[in-house]
């Protein structure tokens, strides 16, 4: 087994994750209420009752289907911004830092804008104004949850970006590449095979954490009133349940776990790659 | 010269934050001072188009906000009828004394609690005590402050009934309500700030107990408690600073929520009731506002630095 040598962290991180994966992809073929019907039989009884593992809510939505139907929106989210920001962080990064000039100053320049913001209220802005209905023209707003998707993509190039940047800086500096530069080996060549694949660790490291932030900005952004539809993510589940919090707290509870668990995993996953990372440089 | 460049930069950022969110607004399709006021009469939406200055086009628009806001006119707050209008400024007065105690709290705190902390296991660092604290410090620090207010308001305040679960009463109002209605606020901050404060410590001090000059203070015969306050946490307080400045953008992230969950009307709220409610001047003020906090915070930590640590200062002097 791959597992069987790595430390107890690294199991329950590859466990909890595993699970959110099936859930996500494989959820919607369990036998169990529609995420948003409600069982007017049974409103707001506690987690493990007849029918309805996690409970149900004020309203008798099944809990643990919402959960499930939330896992993909809240991972959906999380990945493909992630990926989105890590493929156009990377590029934009090394190119700042290969290339250097004027193509470096803009770059930076939107890095540091950017930075120099508190990231939630960033992104509430950009979500109230671009998924903000004009009254006078209902009907053309964008989903929500693509808004949010592009947003959160938005504030996360610049911070894996910075990284790119820096990093290509100090290997761009290192002999091998002049070796490269004077064996007159062509930019995009230099860029793929020297530079990019001695990035790409740290990048990777630090895109696990930018996940986790994700997951906890999407909550962030939910109660504040800017996430997705209510009761569809994570978020706004606990968003909407957090009303009810004194008669149904376990609906409240249910999300706030699936979201601390979800950005312990992918934390330790960082951190434990950013360690090996260290561990082979300093063996180098 | 550097501090110069760094002004000159910061100014520069302050500027593209600025009007970066006035060409978002004024991008938006549809007219602001209708989303204001659905019901108003035109003259009076023509009036709010006038306060506003969606009259004029944007670069006028963004000049007369420049100017007013320099001049300390941050525009204003327009209530659901027209004649309650009120100046930013003035809900300012209400609002950011609430924000800015739960911020100077919420940093006193963590650093009282993660600096003695963080010194203990830099100390014993390797032993079972060291192991079990930090990898609980590293389980706490991925808790998000949002579960972390949630579950201390369930707890504490509904089940125990220890404290009001929501609600603010000011300092000058009574000393002991005070307190109480931020405890709750101020811990969810802080726990994960101590968490990550004090890992990054402990390291910082495992590094620094390796020196030369430690070990010379200890074979001078110094005391344990004299070395590690004395000689070991200068140095390390640099880090603690720079990850404190950091941390400020978080702290107003998360002090945004956290008002949210405790009810507690500060300017995280009303930042965010102006950005649901298209409060264009507000936006523009609050944003302008929170970016010089933040941005200043940081220069003045890279300034900080000669005062704390002399070798810094003593290369800006020789110029090497």
């Amino acid at each position: 087994m791959v597992l069987k040598n790595k430390p107890l962290g690294f199991k329950l991180s590859t466990a909890w994750l595993s699970l959110c994966v099936l859930m996500a992809t494989l959820g919607w073929m369990l036998p169990l209420p529609k995420w948003n019907s409600s069982d007017a039989d049974a409103l707001g009884v506690t987690m493990f009752s007849k029918g309805h593992i996690l409970g149900t809510d004020n309203w008798g939505i099944d809990q643990l289907s919402a959960m499930i139907h939330g896992t993909r929106i809240s991972l959906g989210i999380a990945v493909v911004s992630v990926v989105l920001g890590a493929f156009l962080g990377a590029f934009l990064g090394v190119m700042a830092g290969y290339t250097r000039g004027w193509i470096d100053a803009i770059i930076s320049m939107y890095f540091n804008v950017t930075l120099a913001f508190p990231t939630l209220v960033l992104l509430l802005a950009l979500v109230a104004i671009f998924a903000s209905p004009d009254p006078f023209n209902p009907g053309t707003t964008l989903p929500r949850m693509v808004v949010l998707t592009f947003a959160i993509t938005f504030v996360l190039i610049p911070f894996l970006g910075r990284l790119a940047r820096a990093a290509t800086v100090s290997w761009a500096g290192r002999d091998f590449v002049l070796v490269a530069k004077s064996l007159g080996l062509k930019r995009r060549t230099i860029l793929m095979q020297h530079i990019v694949p001695n990035v790409l660790p740290s990048l990777i490291s630090l895109s696990f954490l930018a996940a986790g932030y994700i997951i906890i900005l999407e909550g962030g952004l939910s109660i504040l009133g800017a996430g997705g539809e209510p009761g569809s993510s994570w978020g706004s589940l606990l968003a909407r349940n957090r009303g009810d919090i004194d008669l149904t707290p376990h609906t409240t509870f249910i999300p706030v776990v699936a979201i601390a668990l979800t950005v312990m995993a992918f934390n330790y996953f960082g951190e434990y790659l950013r360690t090996s990372i260290d561990n082979r440089d300093s063996r180098i | 010269m550097n501090v110069v460049r760094k002004i000159g930069q910061l100014i520069l950022v302050l500027f593209f934050i600025t009007f970066g969110v006035t060409l978002l607004m004024r991008l938006l399709p549809g007219d602001a001072a209708g989303t204001l006021f659905p019901y108003g009469t035109p003259e009076e939406l023509d009036q709010v188009r006038a306060l506003l200055g969606t009259d004029k086009n944007v670069f006028a628009y963004y000049f007369d906000w420049l100017w007013n806001f320099l001049h300390g006119d941050l525009g204003y707050y327009f209530a659901a009828t027209f004649g309650d209008t009120v100046k930013v400024t003035s809900m300012l007065a209400q609002t950011a004394p609430r924000t800015l105690l739960i911020m100077v709290y919420t940093m006193t705190f963590s650093i009282f609690v993660s600096v003695p902390l963080g010194v203990f296991l830099g100390y014993k660092s390797g032993s079972r005590t060291d192991k079990v604290i930090s990898n609980s410090l590293f389980t706490i620090s991925s808790v998000p402050n949002f579960a972390s207010g949630l579950f201390l308001s369930y707890f504490v305040a509904m089940t125990l009934n220890l404290v009001n679960p929501t609600g603010y009463v000011p300092l000058t109002e009574n000393v002991g309500e005070h307190f109480k209605s931020v405890v709750l606020p101020v811990v969810s901050l802080s726990i994960s700030l101590i968490a990550g404060f004090t890992r990054l410590l402990r390291s910082d001090v495992i590094s620094t107990l390796r020196e030369d000059f430690v070990t010379m203070a200890s074979s001078k015969g110094l005391s344990n408690r004299w070395i590690l306050f004395r000689h070991v946490l200068r140095p390390s307080s640099l880090t603690l600073l720079t990850i404190a400045a950091i941390n400020i953008g978080a702290l107003i992230g998360g002090a945004v929520i956290i008002e949210t969950i405790f009810g507690l009307n500060g300017v995280g709220m009303f930042l965010v009731s102006s950005i649901a409610g298209r409060q264009y001047l507000a936006v523009q003020s609050l944003v302008a506002l929170t970016a010089i906090v933040f941005v200043t915070a940081n220069v003045l930590v890279d300034l900080l630095y000669s005062v704390l640590d002399p070798r810094v200062r003593v290369q800006h002097g020789a110029k090497k």
